[in-house]
């Protein structure tokens, strides 16, 4: 497989987001923004308290900036392919020597790789210089956290890759892509701490790939995982990756059947 | 006049045909725009759950405060999806054909598209979180509150109406309005469900003055509900919505016949 | 009183200086710097009723400006347009009523919905009688041949049967004058030909008056009998069409194949047109060069296979013009 043309897309979609400068900062004060409001709700919510249920304020705020940080670096596009499938335009792409697939994620990367570099890490140093957030728990954490974010990702993309093979059959699927986001938005923690989710919840959460996204590397970052239970925890994601990468591959060799039986 | 009505049913109809194109989607659509709006909901409740109160309002008090958003945004985007839209109109250039169409150009955006399923999905949550709060909250219902609560209401949809008019309007000067928007409108929405004296003084500023969202749900809500933290804010703020609501559409209106003037005399 | 009066038309963009970042972007919306560009400068014509007229120049010429004023969507700073009994950009509404506008390159059908429903809506908007209606799309399915597909998505057609469609869609209210921005780009070539076919049919029968902005001289040259060029902004060339090949001279054409590939020497007075590496077309005025003389240089100095000799066409004259304005400007 050659690598050249992949870069080139990461490449392209890297500096096609630097073009709209305005629209880029304006993104990340929107962050910060968020960031304080969920802060001072917080804050109003402990009080005078120290902690509760053992949680203390800064583990919270590490919670969101965290949590908020890598959605604003994540955020897969869910209509690549629904987009090129509404416009017709997928049925010259397919015909490109290259994997439709790999350039996906390709597009996908650069994307991502110009959010961390350009709106994580600003406003997580905004954030970490003006309110009372956790510094890592070690430097072992902070390789550990960078490698289960990036798994982290993996869960994330892939549930994306697989909601959109459903464009194949449904072509609009705005419906199923804003339902799906919320599930992520709620269950993964990053607009409520899943510590303070009722406990019923806690267990449904187990058997779902939600919690692997941002709260495994925020327990991580923490510091509030053991040796073992990090690596059981970053195996898990690596599950959920494969079999839901396995189950989008499944729709995706289905509905290029579809589209050469039916031509588009 | 009965050209106009006629006019206004084709369109109706037009858009529920291309709707009901992708069946699937459009069965889910409500759905989904409940779900999405309700994540704010199910995030207090959880929170509520485990801590109480916020800063003296109850779950129930929250969750009427939080009805009246949704109520005032559903019934505005009947008649502002197309507002909604207008930034993807002016980029793809589909906007000059309004203007040579014979019919108003307001008219045309306003009328052209009524996305039903956001509305049907955000005011269906106003009215289920109004039912479940309303009788909880120890308001005693007779007609003057009604009335009351009436006024706020239109006060609450022309302010978004207007917001909406006014950032449509910035797209004659702007290609990319889409993070203004969001910086200014849907993060402020997102937290207007919680009482503003929780907030410092720089995001009370903001939601009072300058994307006054304050004024859709937190002061009428005050109205009925007379929290202590209201001793912080001037007692005639319970009455202005209605008049601010009036008041923000007539400026906006203004900034968008300027605006289409300047559009056509320099065609950008 | 001709239809169409433009009289000492002119109009200037204000094009603005941004500046960057966010402090630039407040002081854009407050207090805007604009640099003045002459979009166009003091034009006047006049169009019969029923004439289809051509509108060429190259980008930025001031040709689409000038359109947009025909059809009201901008107001020009000064001199004055009067179409029929309407000052286009006074009268918006009652004006573009008798308008049709066709862009090639943008739709104005529904995109999930079939062509039908598109026609349906348009009827309401323009308030179509129920007879001229019936009586338009029926002779427009005919003579576009659109019965096969005017029930299908129009995200389902090809570019060729959209264009058609498209363009029926400008004409269901019988429009006095209409323009067409680009009407063939894009689709192939039997396609294009039933467009232009199409389009004469409909001036022919209906005495429909049309402008037509393109940069497939075919278009013009297939259906127009006048042509109005444009550059930079002022009126260069009013005419008919064949007229323009008299503005250049005697300008004659010669076709050449070589046998390798070739590198030609630039020859005094001769334009030279690279089609290939082994295709050049040699563009001429034949009152300064001799036709005989550059032939037998040219065989003399290179290994030719085949020569032809023609009459330019006015795609390349035209070109020839634009270049020499730039010279000159």
């Amino acid at each position: 497989m050659r690598i050249t043309p992949y870069v080139a897309y990461a490449k392209k979609n890297f500096l096609g987001r630097s073009a709209y400068r305005v629209d880029h900062f304006l993104g990340i004060l929107s962050t910060c923004l968020q960031f304080f409001i969920f802060y001072e709700i917080y804050r109003a919510l402990y009080g005078d308290a120290e902690t509760i249920d053992g949680i203390t304020m800064s583990m919270v705020t590490t919670n969101f900036i965290i949590s908020m940080g890598l959605g604003m670096v994540f955020r897969p596009n869910d209509f690549f392919l629904p987009g090129k499938i509404w416009d017709g335009s997928i049925s010259t792409e397919l015909l490109r020597p290259i994997s439709f697939k790999g350039r996906m994620i390709a597009e996908n990367v650069g994307d991502s790789a110009f959010n961390l570099i350009f709106k994580f890490i600003p406003v997580f140093l905004i954030a970490f210089f003006t309110t009372g957030i956790h510094s890592p728990a070690g430097i072992f954490n902070v390789a550990l956290f960078i490698i289960s974010a990036v798994l982290g990702y993996g869960v994330l993309w892939s549930i994306s890759f697989a909601v959109q093979m459903t464009a194949f059959w449904l072509i609009n699927i705005w419906s199923i892509v804003t339902i799906k986001n919320v599930f992520i938005n709620v269950l993964s923690g990053s607009m409520i701490p899943l510590w303070f989710m009722p406990e019923w919840i806690g267990g449904v959460l187990k058997y779902t790939p939600f919690s692997s996204i941002y709260f495994t590397p925020v327990q991580i970052y923490l510091g509030q995982l053991g040796t073992a239970e990090i690596v059981y925890k970053c195996f898990i994601q690596i599950v959920w990756i494969v079999m839901i990468y396995l189950i989008g591959d499944f729709l995706w060799n289905k509905g290029q059947k579809k589209l050469i039986v039916q031509g588009g | 006049m009965n050209d106009t009505l006629h006019l206004m049913t084709v369109y109706s109809k037009t858009t529920a045909r291309a709707w009901f194109q992708y069946r699937v989607d459009a069965v889910l659509r409500s759905l989904a725009v409940f779900a999405r709006e309700s994540t704010g909901i199910i995030v207090i409740y959880f929170t509520l759950l485990k801590f109480n109160s916020l800063n003296g309002w109850n779950i129930y008090e929250l969750l009427f405060l939080y009805s009246l958003i949704f109520l005032t945004y559903g019934i505005m985007i009947i008649f502002f999806t197309g507002l909604r839209d207008f930034g993807n109109m002016v980029r793809e250039g589909s906007f000059d054909r309004f203007v040579l169409r014979p019919r108003g150009i307001l008219f045309q955006i306003i009328f052209v598209n009524s996305d039903w399923f956001a509305a049907i999905g955000h005011g269906g949550l106003g009215i289920t979180l109004f039912l479940i709060s309303a009788g909880k909250v120890g308001v005693h219902w007779n007609i003057y509150n009604a009335l009351y609560y009436l006024f706020a209401v239109i006060g609450g949809v022309l302010i978004q109406g207007a917001v909406f008019l006014f950032i449509a309007t910035l797209n004659i000067y702007l290609i990319e309005t889409g993070s203004i928007k969001e910086l200014l409108y849907w993060n402020v929405r997102k937290f207007a469900g919680y009482p503003i004296s929780i907030f410092n003084k720089g995001v009370q500023f903001l939601m009072i003055y300058i994307m006054p969202y304050a004024f859709v749900n937190y002061f009428p809500a005050q109205f009925l509900l007379r929290k202590e933290d209201m001793s912080q804010y001037p007692e005639i703020y319970l009455y202005l919505t209605p008049i601010v609501g009036v008041g923000m559409y007539l400026l906006a209106y203004a900034f968008w016949l300027y605006s289409l003037k300047y559009y056509k005399s320099s065609g950008n | 009183m001709s239809f169409i009066e433009v009289n000492n038309l002119s109009k200037a963009y204000r094009i603005s200086k941004r500046k960057s970042g966010i402090p630039g972007m407040v002081a854009n919306l407050i207090a805007p710097k604009y640099e003045r560009k002459e979009a166009v400068r003091d034009i006047s014509f006049s169009i019969e009723k029923g004439e289809m007229v051509g509108f060429v120049g190259p980008n930025g010429a001031g040709k689409s400006t000038t359109i947009k004023m025909l059809s009201g969507i901008l107001y020009p700073d000064s001199g004055s347009i009067k179409v029929g009994e309407f000052v286009p950009y006074k009268q918006r509404k009652k004006y573009v009523g008798n308008i049709g506008v066709v862009f090639g390159q943008k739709s104005q059908l529904q995109w999930d919905l079939p062509v039908e429903d598109s026609f349906e809506l348009l009827k309401a908007i323009y308030s179509i009688p129920d007879d001229v209606y019936r009586k338009n799309v029926d002779r427009f399915t005919e003579m576009l041949d659109m019965s096969g597909f005017i029930n299908q998505p129009v995200r389902q057609l090809s570019l060729g049967q959209r264009m058609r469609a498209d363009i029926a869609s400008s004409l269901l209210h019988s429009p006095e004058i209409v323009f067409f921005d680009e009407p063939t780009i894009g689709v192939d070539v039997v396609g294009k030909e039933a467009i232009r076919k199409f389009i004469r049919e409909l001036n022919r029968e209906d005495k429909v008056t049309m402008i037509f902005t393109t940069h497939d001289m075919q278009d013009i040259e297939k259906t127009c009998n006048r042509l109005v060029v444009i550059n930079d902004g002022t009126l260069i060339y009013d005419g008919e069409l064949n007229g323009i090949r008299s503005l250049n001279g005697e300008a004659r054409l010669l076709d050449v194949f070589f046998s390798e590939d070739t590198a030609v020497a630039p020859i005094k007075n001769v334009q030279i047109i690279d089609i290939d590496n082994r295709h050049r077309q040699f563009v001429f005025d034949g009152q300064k060069v001799m036709i005989n003389d550059l032939m037998s240089e040219l065989l003399k100095k290179y290994n030719v296979k085949d020569i032809n000799i023609a009459e330019p066409d006015i795609e390349s004259i035209i070109r020839k013009i634009y270049n020499r304005e730039k010279v000159l400007a």
